[in-house]
């Protein structure tokens, strides 16, 4: 009779309650949707807490967290620092090495080995999917290529019983594969998403822009100059071919962009002051939405990437602020602002360095925190200490009755407040942190931009000057000058072409494209030397006085140093280990 | 009463409410039947009746109540008596009875005006007997069984060693305990007894519990080792788990953290046999997957490890070995109480000394040096900061001491009553404890309340019941701030900042606002966790009567848990000095500011779950002659299920109510998932035994999980034998030596599956989440609309099984010396195969996927394990010395590896969970040394030297060598030493672990302090020292951020575990105050401790850090008085 207590084995056969079966994703177009999502997370946003720009000549990371291993181009198979895939810290690096990107490769591939079967009521839902997920492919692969080279281009939905050992793909393959793909999204994607953050056809044609300006530039086109006595020189760049069609591929590429005719470049394209041409360009970046946002990620205050993956606000502040001061300008990138007139900033000029931070381009007032600086109000128990929100990266020598004392700011190494946070450069970065939020207690939510018209603008000029369609360029980046109340570039040649670069560096600081500008253009001994640091001080005069405006030291900071097998980064050692038929990169 | 049993049965079916409404009508039956005696005085009377239609028993009621005569009988004896009237003038009791019993019935009235009424013809009870049981120094021996032979009647002594019993003619007497020698007394005409019990100093007649069932030591033949409750009560460590190691040979136990409420050790049988889950099966009362760490150790009888195939017949989840709980039952006898009252501190056994002020200035100057910065500290500074004169600008602070008391306060309070008649025993027990964080003012404090209700009931001569429930509220209170966080932060703690101000308030934050002198209290609000935990389990035991030894044994359980956990953030206040400021009196002006979050915010969580277990179990136990025949055969489900849900509010305007209600809308949030699972399976076990002299058993199990896919690859079947052969019986032996009492030799091998493997390796699922691990990471698109990411889970493995547990034992009892020796020793020899992994090392991570866990791993497991005890008196001391170890390495036979990778990597051959770790050969004393040897890019003096183990004269990874290390030990053991002298008893239990190491890792730098025991000797300009590296900062050196011997250092260690100094009232005076036994006692816990490897830390904990709860010594002193 107890016997019956007992039910019999179909009781052992239960389905998870916290899971969905595969049956019941794969006829499901909101499921399915909900896997592609999942894809999306694979594209990292630059907001982590230690950002690219840290990376090369743009920032210093203060907390370092391996990045100076980096910087001194110390990574090897063995150690990929904050470029391994289970580093720390460093979601941005770790979602730009080999294992993550792939694993975000595999979603794609299961979607297009299961998708033609399912069945959608409306098509458009289907082919818009479809394309989201052609693109979000090139964009990992794009990601893959422009870290390692040539890499394996898998497409196949691996089973348990294949065959994993594959070789890499050369690098033209890999180029034609992205932007095969991105044709595809195109042809399928709408000119614009219901759902803003979704992919559309402009987002597939600006990656395919990005994809074509890198493939011609000269990095890719060096036939491995740098990795001398290297095998597979397919592996790092073309070998052949003809070049220029590569520009006018670009070119060609970009213009398909313009030509969609939806997108403009934000604010206002003549401004009246350099208040206004500042506060525009800052807007720029804090707005939910402009006119010039091809592609971005959104946020909410709720997403939770761990305590490192999304709070620019907290992670860039100054420590005055009860904020950490992560990634903080170099005084080589700040002196790359132009003055307002559009000569060259020059310490050596005794008026520019008396007053440094006097008429220069609207944009640095938006992008740098500098000593001086009005900023927003101090929380609640530093206020008292400076009432007006006046950013303190000086010291002042000052008279305490009996003999000179030396007192730090408050936003400076030796604070009183969290100063292990404090900047070792003199500066911190202002671009992207919404003023209005008190960052140390909320997140502000202003999106990533992966892609925004500027560039698309800046990409078509840089393929008009290596055309030679120097007119064609400067009418373009003389529209985004002049957005920014910067006067117009007139060079020629090299000089035009030096300019042009130093545009895009401003314009697009701190937004991940320099580390990779730095390498296709090849100019390393710019992207890694020392970090130099201004120290201001505000001296005592003979009166005991101290003085109103300080004077400017400059130090260095941080060794780096270039190897030149730091182009790319080295393929793991333990997957090396594991796939015999992979070869390594040049120079590990 | 039969009737009524009768249709229990037929309406037995599979609702559970049915099985309630079966429990609640069995509860009241036995309750009804048992009261029947009451005691009072002698006498000689007659009665005056006068009862209209009322039933006999109410008459007898009558008069029991009218007199001083009792009576005793069965219920059911006088069911069948119609009511009837009742006349009676100053009747004698013989006459009144006369009338109203029948044919059937008979009666005799004994001697103390006892009247008992039974059936005619039968066996009648004719004398009543009384005694005292007592051990061989005449100390009464309490809960000892006296019972009739060859009948279930007896009884059980009380705490003062006596008995009372109704026995027939010519009976006679079996005295039987638990480590004693039992004995059979003729009863003849004698009415009182003192009977002594002879130590069996080998236990051999002890009873142990093995699966499904008991057994005797001494014809066991499987590798069990067993600690009584009695025991255990002598640590004053609140968790069970934290009381057993040293005690068990064979038993490992380590200790991530000593938080109150998440103190309990990860227990391992006889080492690691897996590469994945070694988590070994509790099994209380008979029930898995109870808890062993919050039982209330005063409600345990015994606790058992079944190490070997023994374990098998729990199957499924058995494989690393199963820990038996037994809890306390009734006995016979008047309710007899206890109360225990247990009172002292706890404390830090190890607290590791950090870094100066000064010395930690001075480093971080060094820092600043070796990277060009500007130096961060002058002279004047650190002068400052070693001579104390500027508190205010120059503090310091060692942040243990200030975050940390002293001594914490820890206690527990416990009640039993125990006693029961014929057909209903009891024991029941109301406990509870405290324990509180080592904190100030601390936020953390565990509570537990529980009681337990174990009854037994028999309803007839054939059916017996037993009813017990447990319930436990585990109520843990913490900071809003994790353990981790607090400790993390003490460690980081800058001693050149203050904790405390001079003028006591609060000093200012290291990051996030956690000053851990603050965060460590409840000023940040609360976080409450409370766990409700119900055990229930009924037992019918029915002796089938029409074939001897024949009976069947149904258990239904239903485990019942409930937890609500509220967790209350508020805003916390910290002050901070701008370093200048002064008030007009000189004093440095403060500022308070407002940390952690802008406004408070709630959130709420709640879990419900559910597990039941029915079993149905056939035992047939028969001696024909030399033959004993033993057979078990039976059927079990386990079952389970839960739901868990949250919710949260934020920006609560006011902290005056911390309900969901009084939250705002704006970002709340809820969460909620659940979980299900299933086992069913068939098992059996056969013994037989040759004149108690060749044994013989035979187990086996065959189990089905919901683990595995239904394509028949669902069911195992899962085989054990096991043999011993009592030598000392043969004849050849008694006359070859007079030194060995007894001696058995017993072998054991046998298989068990293990399916402690994820969920779901055979479906192709989708969760929602991500790859990373990020806590909230959905796709977010314009406007804020937060949309859920769906991941493939696994690519799936429709050909997963069961993992196959190979064990193979031998071992030995014996006793020497007239009992007072005892050894046992186990040679094992385990293999696991079919070891379910996934094939992690070796697909190309290009492939991008999960792999599923596959049957691929083999892992060998070879060991020993024993036991040695003493016994003896000396004068008027006795004393008990034991010696136990055991000892397990295991060695991976074949899984998975990275096909390129070197051979001095691989793991195959070596033991499990070891790592690879670049070898450390001392330090560069200078430059120039750097340059001779092959060194990591970018490596100066200073800094740790990495051995070319490859000789390809660069340092790679393929220099990394791998280390047959980890953080379990090889060998753990124990002494202890027990010793009884006139009313005082000591107990003392030594406890040593060797053959593991640790990895110390600290982060230092500027981001906190460094240990003194790095800070001293380390290299520097001054001191080029060879083996002491340079001041780091956090993991910036590549010798800190690759894992190298310099870091990994040996935990050996012996440790003083226990210590219990008591006394105990004499019998003549505690004779006088009315009560039985008076003890009162002192007792530590982890009391000293010799790590000569290992100082900064206590070696016992799993991590090298410091940043989690330390382990805590106890120190208490409590009584324990018995009524």
């Amino acid at each position: 009779m107890l016997l019956q207590f007992i039910s019999c084995k179909k009781d052992l056969n239960i389905s998870p309650v916290d899971q969905f079966s595969d049956a019941s994703v794969w006829k499901d177009p909101s499921l399915i949707q909900t896997f592609v999502n999942n894809i999306y997370g694979g594209i990292p946003h630059g907001f982590s807490n230690i950002m690219m720009s840290a990376l090369d000549d743009e920032a210093m990371y203060n907390a370092d967290f391996g990045s100076s291993n980096v910087t001194k181009s110390l990574i090897t198979p063995s150690d990929l620092s904050i470029f391994d895939q289970n580093y720390w810290t460093g979601l941005r690096q770790r979602l730009m090495n080999w294992a993550l990107i792939y694993k975000y490769v595999r979603p794609c591939n299961i979607f297009f080995s299961k998708i033609d079967a399912v069945h959608f009521d409306d098509p458009t839902a289907k082919s818009n999917l479809k394309g989201e997920v052609h693109f979000l492919r090139a964009y990992l692969y794009f990601d893959l290529v422009e870290m390692y080279g040539g890499v394996p281009i898998i497409t196949k939905d691996y089973g348990l019983s294949d065959s994993f050992n594959v070789p890499r793909n050369t690098y033209a393959e890999c180029i034609t594969f992205i932007t095969n793909e991105c044709d595809s999204a195109a042809s399928l994607l709408p000119l614009t998403a219901t759902d803003l953050g979704r992919a559309t056809k402009g987002a597939a044609l600006a990656l395919k822009a990005r994809t074509l300006l890198y493939a011609a530039s000269d990095f890719a086109n060096s036939n491995g100059s740098w990795a001398s006595g290297y095998a597979n020189k397919d592996l790092i760049g073309y070998t052949g071919g003809d070049r220029v069609a590569r520009w006018q591929a670009a070119k060609d590429a970009a213009k398909a962009v313009m030509d969609l005719g939806i997108y403009s470049l934000s604010g206002s394209l003549t401004p009246a002051t350099v208040q206004e041409a500042s506060a525009n360009y800052a807007n720029i970046f804090i707005q939910p939405q402009t006119s010039e946002d091809i592609f971005c990620r959104y946020f909410t205050t709720k997403v939770d990437e761990n305590w490192d993956g999304y709070n620019p606000g907290l992670y860039n502040q100054p420590n005055g602020y009860h904020c950490w001061g992560s990634n903080t300008p170099t005084s080589q990138m700040v002196d790359s602002y132009e003055m307002a007139d559009g000569t060259k900033f020059d310490w050596s000029n005794p008026a520019e360095a008396a007053m440094p931070y006097a008429n220069r381009d609207p944009r640095f007032y938006a992008s740098i925190l500098y000593e001086g600086a009005q900023w927003r109000k101090r929380p609640a128990d530093i206020a008292p200490s400076d009432p007006a929100g006046i950013i303190q990266v000086g010291t002042w020598q000052k008279w305490d009755g009996s003999k000179m004392i030396t007192v730090a700011g408050l936003d400076t190494r030796q604070s009183p407040f969290e100063n292990w946070n404090g900047t070792y450069t003199g500066y911190y970065m202002r671009k992207f942190v919404d003023p209005t939020i008190d960052a140390q207690n909320f997140k502000q939510t202003a999106p990533w931009r992966y892609f925004r018209y500027t560039e698309i603008l800046l990409d078509y000029a840089e393929a008009c000057i290596a055309l030679g369609q120097e007119d064609e360029a400067k009418t373009y980046i003389n529209q985004i000058r002049a957005r920014s109340k910067m006067p117009a570039i007139t060079e020629t040649g090299a000089a035009l072409l030096a300019r042009y670069r130093n545009e895009r560096k401003i314009e697009l600081a701190f937004e991940d494209h320099r580390y990779f500008d730095i390498r296709r253009w090849m100019i390393p001994e710019q992207g890694y030397t020392d970090v130099m640091a201004v120290q201001p001080l505000y001296k005592m005069n003979a009166d005991h006085t101290t003085a109103a405006n300080p004077t400017y030291s400059i130090v260095d900071v941080q060794q780096r140093a270039w190897n030149p097998r730091f182009y790319f980064l080295p393929i793991a050692l333990d997957e090396m280990n594991r796939n015999n038929k992979l070869v390594q990169n040049p120079l590990y | 009463m039969n009737k009524i049993l009768l249709s229990i049965h037929l309406n037995h079916n599979k609702s559970l409410p049915q099985l309630a409404r079966i429990m609640k009508i069995v509860f009241i039956l036995t309750f009804i039947c048992s009261v029947h005696v009451s005691a009072k005085v002698y006498s000689q009377e007659r009665f005056t009746l006068n009862m209209s239609n009322v039933s006999v028993d109410k008459v007898l009621n009558k008069i029991q109540s009218e007199s001083n005569y009792r009576f005793f009988y069965n219920f059911g004896y006088l069911k069948h008596l119609d009511k009837l009237n009742v006349v009676a003038k100053n009747e004698t009791l013989p006459e009144i009875l006369n009338k109203l019993l029948d044919s059937t019935l008979s009666y005799q009235v004994l001697d103390d005006n006892l009247v008992v009424i039974s059936l005619k013809g039968t066996q009648q009870l004719q004398h009543r007997i009384e005694g005292k049981v007592t051990d061989e120094k005449g100390s009464p021996l309490p809960g000892v069984s006296v019972q009739i032979k060859g009948t279930s009647q007896g009884a059980i002594t009380n705490g003062a060693g006596r008995f009372t019993l109704l026995v027939p003619d010519n009976a006679v007497l079996t005295v039987s305990f638990v480590g004693y020698e039992t004995q059979e007394i003729t009863v003849g005409n004698q009415t009182t007894f003192n009977i002594e019990l002879k130590v069996a100093a080998s236990g051999l007649n002890e009873v142990v519990v093995v699966g499904y069932g008991t057994t005797k030591k001494a014809t066991l033949t499987g590798a069990i080792s067993s600690v009584k409750g009695s025991e255990v009560v002598k640590s004053p460590a609140t968790n069970v788990s934290n009381d057993l190691v040293g005690r068990l040979p064979g038993l490992v136990a380590i200790q991530p953290s000593g938080e109150p409420g998440y103190d309990g050790s990860t227990l391992r049988i006889r080492g690691l046999n897996t590469l994945n889950n070694n988590n070994v099966l509790v099994v209380v009362d008979g029930i898995a997957g109870r808890s062993l760490d919050r039982i209330d150790p005063y409600s345990i009888e015994s606790i058992t490890i079944l190490k070997d195939a023994s374990a098998a017949i729990y199957g499924a989840q058995a494989a690393n070995g199963v820990i038996l709980i037994t809890t306390k039952r009734g006995r016979l006898g008047k309710p007899e109480i206890t109360f225990n009252v247990n009172a002292g501190y706890n404390q830090p056994t190890k607290i590791p000394k950090m870094a100066d002020a000064a010395t930690y200035a001075t480093m971080l100057n060094e820092i600043a040096e070796y990277g060009n910065a500007q130096l961060p500290f002058s002279k004047d500074d650190i002068q400052k900061f070693a001579d104390g004169t500027d508190p205010w600008g120059h503090p310091n602070t060692d942040w243990f001491a200030s975050v940390l008391k002293k001594r914490s306060a820890q206690n527990s309070y416990n009640m039993t009553v125990s006693g029961g008649t014929e057909s209903l025993r009891y024991f029941v027990s109301l406990g509870t404890k405290t324990q509180e964080g080592n904190y100030y003012h601390s936020g953390t404090k565990y509570n537990q309340y529980d009681f337990r209700s174990n009854l037994d009931g028999k309803i007839t001569k054939d059916i017996s019941l037993a009813f017990d429930v447990t319930g436990r509220m585990e109520d843990r209170n913490f900071p809003t701030r994790s353990a981790g966080d607090i400790f993390r932060m003490i460690m980081r703690g800058k001693p050149n900042l203050p904790a405390y101000w001079p003028d006591g308030t609060p000093g200012p934050d290291i990051e996030y606002g956690n000053n851990p002198a603050v965060i460590s209290t409840d000023a940040t609000g609360y976080d409450r966790d409370k766990n409700y935990v119900l055990n229930t389990n009924l037992r019918l035991n029915i002796d089938i009567p029409w074939v001897k030894g024949l009976s069947v044994t149904g258990n239904a359980a239903i485990d019942k848990g409930f937890d609500f956990r509220k967790l209350w953030q508020t805003p916390w206040y910290l002050y901070t000095w701008d370093g200048t400021s002064r008030d007009a009196n000189g004093k440095p002006v403060l500022v308070k500011g407002k940390r952690g979050f802008d406004a408070p915010q709630l959130t709420e969580y709640a879990a419900d779950n559910i597990s039941t277990t029915i079993n149905a179990l056939l035992n047939y136990d028969r001696t024909f002659g030399d033959h004993g025949i033993k057979f078990l055969a039976g059927i079990e489900e386990i079952k389970g299920n839960g739901d868990n849900f949250s919710a949260s509010k934020q920006h609560y305007v006011s902290t005056a109510i911390d309900q969901l209600f009084a939250g705002a809308s704006l970002d709340k949030d809820n969460n909620g998932s659940g979980f299900i699972n299933s086992r069913l399976s068939y098992f059996g076990r056969v013994n037989y035994s040759f004149r108690d002299k060749y044994l013989a058993e035979f187990v086996w199990r065959y189990d089905g999980s919901y683990i595995f896919p239904p394509n028949g690859k669902q069911f195992g079947f899962f085989p054990g034998v096991s043999a011993g052969w009592v030598v000392s019986k043969e004849g050849f032996f008694k006359s070859a030596t007079n030194v060995i009492d007894f001696l058995k030799i017993r072998g054991s091998w046998g298989q068990t599956g293990n399916d402690r493997i994820p969920e779901w390796q055979y479906l192709a699922t989708y969760a929602y989440g991500n790859f990373l691990g990020q806590p909230y990471y959905p796709f977010v698109t314009g406007g804020g609309v937060e949309n859920q990411t769906l991941y493939e889970t696994r690519v799936p493995n429709p050909n997963i099984t069961w993992e196959v547990a190979n064990q193979g034992d031998i071992g030995f009892d014996a006793t020497l010396f007239n009992n007072k020796v005892s050894i046992t020793a186990d040679y094992f020899n385990y293999k696991r195969s079919h070891i379910l992994l996934p094939p992690n090392a070796s697909i190309p991570l290009s492939a991008g996927f999960t792999p599923p866990y596959e049957n691929i791993g083999k892992v060998g497991n070879k060991g020993f394990d024993f036991n040695v005890s003493y016994s003896d008196d000396i004068g008027k001391l006795n004393f008990t010395i034991g010696v136990n170890g055991g000892y397990a390495k295991n060695r991976i036979i074949f899984w998975d590896e990275t096909p390129g990778a070197p051979g001095y990597q691989k793991s195959t051959g070596h033991p499990m969970n070891t790592s690879l770790y670049y070898v450390a050969e001392g330090v560069f004393p200078d430059s120039a040394s750097v340059a001779k040897v092959p060194h990591w890019d970018g490596a100066r003096a200073g800094d740790i030297i990495f051995k070319d183990v490859n000789g390809d004269g660069k340092i790679d990874a393929n220099d990394r060598v791998r280390i047959d290390k980890n953080s379990v030990p090889t060998f753990t053991g124990g002494v202890s030493l027990e010793l009884r002298y006139g009313q005082f008893d000591l107990s003392i239990l030594l406890q040593a672990a060797t053959g593991a190491v640790n990895y110390i890792s600290t982060e230092s730098g500027e981001i906190g302090d460094f240990l003194e025991s790095f800070a001293a000797g380390r290299w520097t300009d001054a001191n080029h020292s060879t083996t002491q590296p340079r001041t780091f900062n956090r993991s910036n050196e590549y010798w800190v951020n690759q894992n190298n011997t310099f870091w990994l250092h040996k935990t050996d260690y012996l440790r003083l575990k226990n210590l219990q100094l008591g006394y105990s009232l004499p019998h003549n005076i505690t004779k006088k105050l009315g009560i039985q036994a008076f003890r009162v006692y002192a007792s530590g816990y982890n009391l000293l401790t010799y790590s000569p490897d290992y100082k900064d830390f206590d070696p016992e904990a799993s991590a090298g850090s410091g940043q989690s709860y330390p382990l805590q010594r106890v120190v208490t002193a409590g009584l324990s008085v018995t009524f």
